[in-house]
């Protein structure tokens, strides 16, 4: 009569959603100028280096460039999934909150102030950006506290202001700094996918899959988290331990998403909202299929970005600004209506 | 039998003004208490307490014979259900989903429901005649059968205690009566303990009981219904003049302001006698 959530069907979802990435991922990798072929590609290296330009495009530029979006799609859908979550606000997402700006920051700190030390797996830009996502998430759930009683937006102005000041800061740190940088680190801020090393790709994968594991471990917790606290308390869930978990994985994988390639925007706003549109609320279902999604989602705008212009390529933070901002403005729009009803 | 609810030299407050003092009573197993009084008396600050949202300055409260501080928020759910005034949630859960969320309690590692589960959950959707409408999401009911969908939750999470914080404010007749009835099978044939808020006494009064009265002061008043509900205590605790009858075992009141159509009548009439 009804569907019910089972392991089985998620799974089967789940794998159909993955297939669909891995078919979109390999067509991207073929998009672009040069053309390469997949016939030569699958010829493999060749005796030695640099025989096959095709296969040197293919796994040195393209896959990894392609396999960096979809990581990245899913850390921020992901972590919108869980802010929404928490703030009990479908119009949250990591950039408008202001969380991306505070892991720029943490990273621009980093760069600037040319500390070197290796901590753990991450470099000093990756322990700054961490620091600056979390210390924004613990400011912007405290305004938060004070909005959640008030209206939808109210939380969101906060987030304009915060992402509006910490840009500020990271403007006159840049500009400040010796500027044979500045063009990069510019590009940087605005979200920009280019070719990273393995290691990188594998640390960040580690670190973004590892966080969405765990995160998909309390997303039964989350869903009793949305009808508020007292309610989530009466349902059995230790409301402070898993909203500990959530902030810090979610502040996690933003911060590494940043590190990777900077303020992408808008990601994290319409592929949870999208995917709840289609599948419904549940967050056991919602975390993961949502993280496929927005995989998919970046892997095209990051293609877009790297094709539209034969010259040169587009930070992809605009594609998803343009595609997100008009989508953000409808959402507003809508929330904003549905509130005042119900007063 | 034993105390299912007991609780003892209770007291409590707020920075202000003191709540409940030296306050204390004994619930047994498959009892339905209502709990009445004036605005502001403290009914809600007493449920929150008996769940554990808030915490007794002095005195302690034992569920099912354990203190309640020794339960994890967990293990507690296990114990009480609580029905808090009825809300429309931000996201679209259905109501099958709705109810589900009752077994988060018993769930293992990564939150998927058992067979047991999804059978519990059926019967409670069930028993509440929820389960003609369990695809559709909540915000599309009516506030009555919204209110059954929380009933039916508390249900499904399957413990001896249900709480519930007026859960007939804002129902009409046939829904107000409709809860109460739902309530009441609940008890009889699940043997749960049912404690209730209300401002309503005439319908409390012909499902609960026991009740308790609690005064604007500290002062409270506990026992069988027929005891606690009459027309001096009413009067006073209210402090309202009331238009009294009885109608089979129990008195019923309407409150009577100055103006009110009848109220020279009633005064008239406790003139001549």
């Amino acid at each position: 009569m009804f569907e019910i959530l089972t392991p089985k069907n998620l799974t089967i979802k789940i794998i159909i959603c993955l297939a669909v990435l891995v078919v979109i991922m390999c067509l991207c990798t073929l998009v672009g100028t040069p053309k390469i072929s997949l016939e030569e590609v699958f010829a493999g290296p060749g005796r030695e280096p640099g025989h096959n330009i095709h296969y040197e495009i293919f796994a040195g530029v393209r896959l990894p460039r392609v396999i960096l979006a979809a990581l990245v799609g899913a850390a921020l859908a992901s972590a919108g999934v869980i802010l929404q979550a928490l703030l009990r606000n479908p119009l949250a997402d990591p950039y408008i909150l202001g969380i991306s700006s505070g892991a720029g920051l943490g990273a621009i700190i980093a760069v600037i102030s040319g500390i070197t030390f290796t901590f753990w797996a991450g470099s000093p830009i990756a322990v700054f950006a961490f620091c600056g996502a979390m210390l924004t998430i613990c400011l912007v759930w405290y305004i938060g506290r004070f909005a959640a009683k008030s209206q939808v937006t109210s939380l969101l102005l906060a987030g304009v202001v915060v992402n509006a000041f910490f840009s500020a800061v990271m403007m006159f740190l840049t500009s400040i700094a010796r500027s044979e940088h500045l063009r990069t680190t510019i590009y940087w801020l605005m979200g920009n996918i280019t070719e990273k090393d393995w290691s990188v790709l594998s640390i960040g994968a580690f670190f973004i899959v590892g966080g969405i594991i765990i995160l998909f471990i309390i997303c039964n917790k989350l869903n009793a988290l949305t009808l508020g606290e007292h309610e989530a308390k009466a349902l059995g869930v230790d409301t402070t331990k898993v909203k500990a978990i959530a902030f810090a994985f979610s502040a996690l994988i933003t911060a590494v998403a940043v590190n990777l390639s900077g303020l992408i925007g808008f990601v994290g706003l319409i592929i949870p909202h999208g995917t709840r549109l289609v599948f419904g609320p549940d967050h056991r279902q919602l975390l993961p299929l949502s993280a496929i999604i927005g995989s998919i989602f970046l892997v095209i705008a990051d293609t877009i970005a790297r094709t539209v212009f034969r010259q040169e390529q587009l930070p992809v933070g605009v594609i998803t600004a343009i595609a997100g901002g008009p989508f953000f403005l409808f959402l507003l729009a809508k929330y904003s209506r549905k509130v005042s009803w119900l007063k | 039998m034993n105390a299912i609810i007991k609780v003892e030299n209770l007291t409590f407050g707020y920075t202000q003004s003191l709540v409940l003092k030296d306050f204390g009573f004994e619930l047994k197993q498959g009892q339905f208490l209502t709990i009445a009084g004036p605005n502001g008396a403290g009914k809600t600050t007493l449920l929150n307490l008996l769940c554990g949202l808030l915490k007794p300055k002095a005195g302690f409260i034992e569920i099912d014979a354990a203190d309640i501080q020794s339960y994890s928020v967990k293990e507690l759910a296990r114990k009480i259900a609580v029905v808090h005034q009825e809300f429309v949630p931000v996201f679209d859960f259905t109501v099958q989903q709705m109810v589900s969320m009752a077994r988060t309690p018993y769930l293992g590692t990564f939150g998927f429901e058992s067979d047991t589960d999804k059978e519990i959950v059926a019967d409670a959707l069930e028993m509440t005649d929820t389960i003609q409408f369990a695809s559709r999401p909540l915000a599309q009911l009516s506030g009555g059968e919204r209110q059954r969908v929380f009933i039916a939750r508390a249900l499904a999470q399957n413990t001896p205690v249900l709480l519930l914080d007026e859960p007939t404010s804002f129902l009409d007749f046939k829904h107000q009566v409709g809860i109460y009835d739902l309530l009441k099978a609940a008890q009889l044939e699940k043997g749960k303990t049912i404690v209730s808020v209300t401002h309503d006494i005439n319908l409390a009064a012909q499902y609960a009981d026991i009740a308790l009265l609690l005064g604007a002061d500290t002062g409270y008043h506990i026992g069988c219904v027929k005891d606690i509900f009459s027309v001096e205590q009413i009067e006073k605790v209210f402090s309202v003049r009331t238009f009294s009858a009885s109608v089979g075992k129990e008195n019923f009141f309407l409150p009577l302001g100055k103006f009110a159509k009848d109220s020279r009548i009633i005064i008239s009439e406790s003139a001549d006698s």
